[in-house]
């Protein structure tokens, strides 16, 4: 199978094309949702959707506790969500990829140094590393998409520096040196792109595990500001409602499941179409 | 045998200490950055700037981080973990409240979890090839994309409150009383000392949390046993059990699975250091006294005694669990045992 045969695989048609949905309903979030987001009105707290008993049609996903429409803090979640998928994964990604790059390709200190730390990472829950990194930066979206790179840059660092080390002795890599090309440009022009397969395929797993770091966060009330709609937000909003109306809960958990599930399908179609081995096996 | 074993443990032992001391160098610098200021917050309304000023000389917070990081390891050597500012207790006392039963919870997540999964990845070889293959693969995919929180949300909606055959609050009922025993595990205690109705509550009060543990842990398990199992379907021992005319259950459970069962040991090693992270919301939802529910408390309050050790515990647990999952390893796998 070729690969751009691969490419045409379901779970990246399906996982892309509900990606692209909901990087469209963040850039277009103030001509969709049919509120403002923040818009109170207190005669209508609690409402169902629209389709269940008592449901009104002006707030198709009804209202929470604050008589906020559903519906379009959902919408403008979608920004909150992804903003820190790009950001942070993006982050993680430069970090983590460029000291893979260097302990690998280099070995000796550079290689000790990268792989103490990574142990030393890895010996903390990250839950707890990202807690304990936003008591010391202080509560906010930004610092959630620092802590984010700071907690799962190794999530990289540790696969791709693997690579590097296998790559690194391949043939073309000496002929490379050998016909005079330096260090960088045999990193950048000839062991990067080897591995770039498994940098976008983890690129778009570490996106879902942004937007739940990001929900958990939220929910804990260290991540955005009062103003700002996060779906970890109104779930720790309507969870106190939950006996009365189980919905708040229901949707914006819907929101984050089909998110990660789209990026988890996403990143395993990428590996299994561009991943040599696996296509040769046909497993794809 | 026993000799490998020791040999790793003490190998183990002198790693960990490297490891602890970068761990609380990190934990310590990072909350020195905090922006508010510990000492101001756990003043009473009124107080003066003479009062802080005496307040952050006793707590140490003039002095420069280097020389406070010191003291704190002094102190840490000496079984001193300091007070807590917000709950005014010593943070020891705290801890060893709270570690058992975050302990159980684990222990409980992980065994529902594994079992699940076992029996999941059973399940997936033994129909492979068919559309119920399919079904359970596409099912684990999109469990996997819900965190352990959400999870505990989903479970207590559905079978906390449509049908409420179970609580989801605390650890006992209301008005019951917690057996107080020789362990400090509530479940363990109760049983000891015979109070059956109690270790009756503790058990229902554990099902939820443990099944959201579970539940995220459980298609992990259930995919790597499955294509360990397939790639032991091609094994020569396979072949060769099948020409001596073995049951294909018994050559699944005999042999293929004894060897599939390794690289899932290593990935549960793995899981149950983030599930130690996946309880931490799981408490604070269903009100359980845990490390997690006492960590949040402590981040919410900026308690800087107690998050730093709390931090440190969950440190030392995943480096005695990872130490485990290697003993465990060594002891399945006979290959590894050449000294």
């Amino acid at each position: 199978m070729s690969a751009r045969a691969g490419l045409l695989h379901p779970r990246i048609l399906i996982g892309g094309g509900i990606v692209a949905t909901l990087a469209l309903m963040a850039v277009f979030a103030p001509q969709l949702a049919p509120h403002d987001p923040n818009a109170q009105e207190l005669m209508y707290t609690l409402l169902p959707p629209a389709w269940a008993p008592g449901g009104n049609l002006a707030h198709p996903l009804g209202t929470d506790s604050l008589g906020q429409d559903v519906l379009s803090r959902l919408i403008w979640g979608t920004r909150t969500a992804l903003y820190v998928a790009v950001l942070a994964a993006g982050g993680a990604m430069l970090l983590g990829t460029t000291l893979a790059l260097l302990a690998g390709y280099f070995g000796g200190w550079a290689d000790w140094l990268v792989a103490r730390a990574v142990d030393t990472w890895m010996s903390f829950p990250p839950v707890i590393l990202a807690l304990i990194l936003l008591v010391g930066f202080g509560a906010g979206l930004n610092n959630v998409v620092f802590a984010i790179i700071i907690v799962d840059w190794t999530r990289f660092a540790r696969v791709i520096r693997a690579e590097v080390i296998v790559v690194r002795r391949r043939d073309y890599i000496a002929a490379a040196r050998l016909s005079g090309f330096s260090h960088m440009r045999t990193l950048v022009s000839e062991v990067l792109p080897a591995t770039m397969p498994l940098i976008v395929t983890l690129l778009s797993l570490e996106m879902g595990i942004a937007v739940i770091v990001e929900a958990t966060l939220s929910f804990v009330g260290l991540s955005v500001e009062t103003d700002v709609p996060a779906w970890g937000v109104m779930i720790a909003d309507a969870r106190v409602y939950m006996n009365q109306s189980p919905w708040g809960v229901m949707v914006p958990t819907l929101a984050i499941f089909v998110t990660v599930l789209a990026f988890n399908l996403l990143g395993d179609g990428l590996r299994r179409a561009l991943d040599p081995r696996l296509r040769v096996r046909g497993a794809a | 045998m026993l000799v490998v074993i020791l040999r790793l443990l003490a190998w183990r032992v002198v790693l960990a200490v490297p490891t602890i001391l970068a761990v609380s160098a990190l934990v310590f610098v990072v909350l020195r950055l905090i922006p508010a200021d510990p000492a101001a917050m756990s003043l009473p309304p009124g107080a003066g700037l003479a009062d802080l000023e005496l307040l952050r000389a006793e707590m140490g917070l003039d002095r420069p981080i280097p020389v406070q990081y010191v003291i704190w390891l002094g102190n840490l050597a000496s079984g001193d973990f300091g007070n807590s500012i917000f709950f005014r207790r010593p943070v020891t006392d705290l801890i060893t409240a709270a570690l058992p039963n975050t302990l159980e919870l684990v222990a409980c997540g992980m065994f529902l979890g594994v079992l699940a999964g076992m029996i999941g990845g059973l399940a997936m070889f033994a129909l492979r090839g068919g559309i119920a293959e399919q079904v359970i693969d596409l099912g684990s995919s999109a469990m996997m994309a819900i965190p352990e929180f959400l999870w505990a949300l989903l479970l207590i909606i559905t079978l906390g409150v449509a049908f409420p055959v179970l609580p989801f609050f605390g650890r006992l009922d209301p008005g019951m009383a917690a057996p107080g025993g020789p362990t400090g595990f509530l479940m363990l205690d109760a049983l000891l000392n015979g109070q059956f109705r109690v270790l009756g509550s503790a058990a229902r009060h554990m099902i939820l949390p443990a099944l959201a543990l579970a539940i995220a842990l459980a298609p992990l398990v259930m995919r790597v046993l499955r294509s360990s199992l397939l790639e032991t379907a091609h094994e020569d021992y396979v072949t060769m059990a099948r020409l001596r005319g073995l049951s294909e259950r018994r050559i699944l459970l005999r042999h293929a699975l004894r060897n599939a069962v390794l690289p899932t040991v290593a990935l549960i090693g793995v899981q149950a250091g983030f599930m130690f992270g996946g309880t931490v919301l799981v408490e604070v939802i269903f009100g359980y006294p845990g490390l997690g529910n006492l960590m949040v408390d402590a981040v919410r309050n900026s308690d800087l005694p107690v998050i730093q050790t709390v931090a440190l515990v969950y440190c030392v647990l995943v480096l005695i669990l990872n130490a485990t999952v290697e003993i465990v390893y060594l002891t399945v796998n006979p290959r590894l045992r050449i000294t």
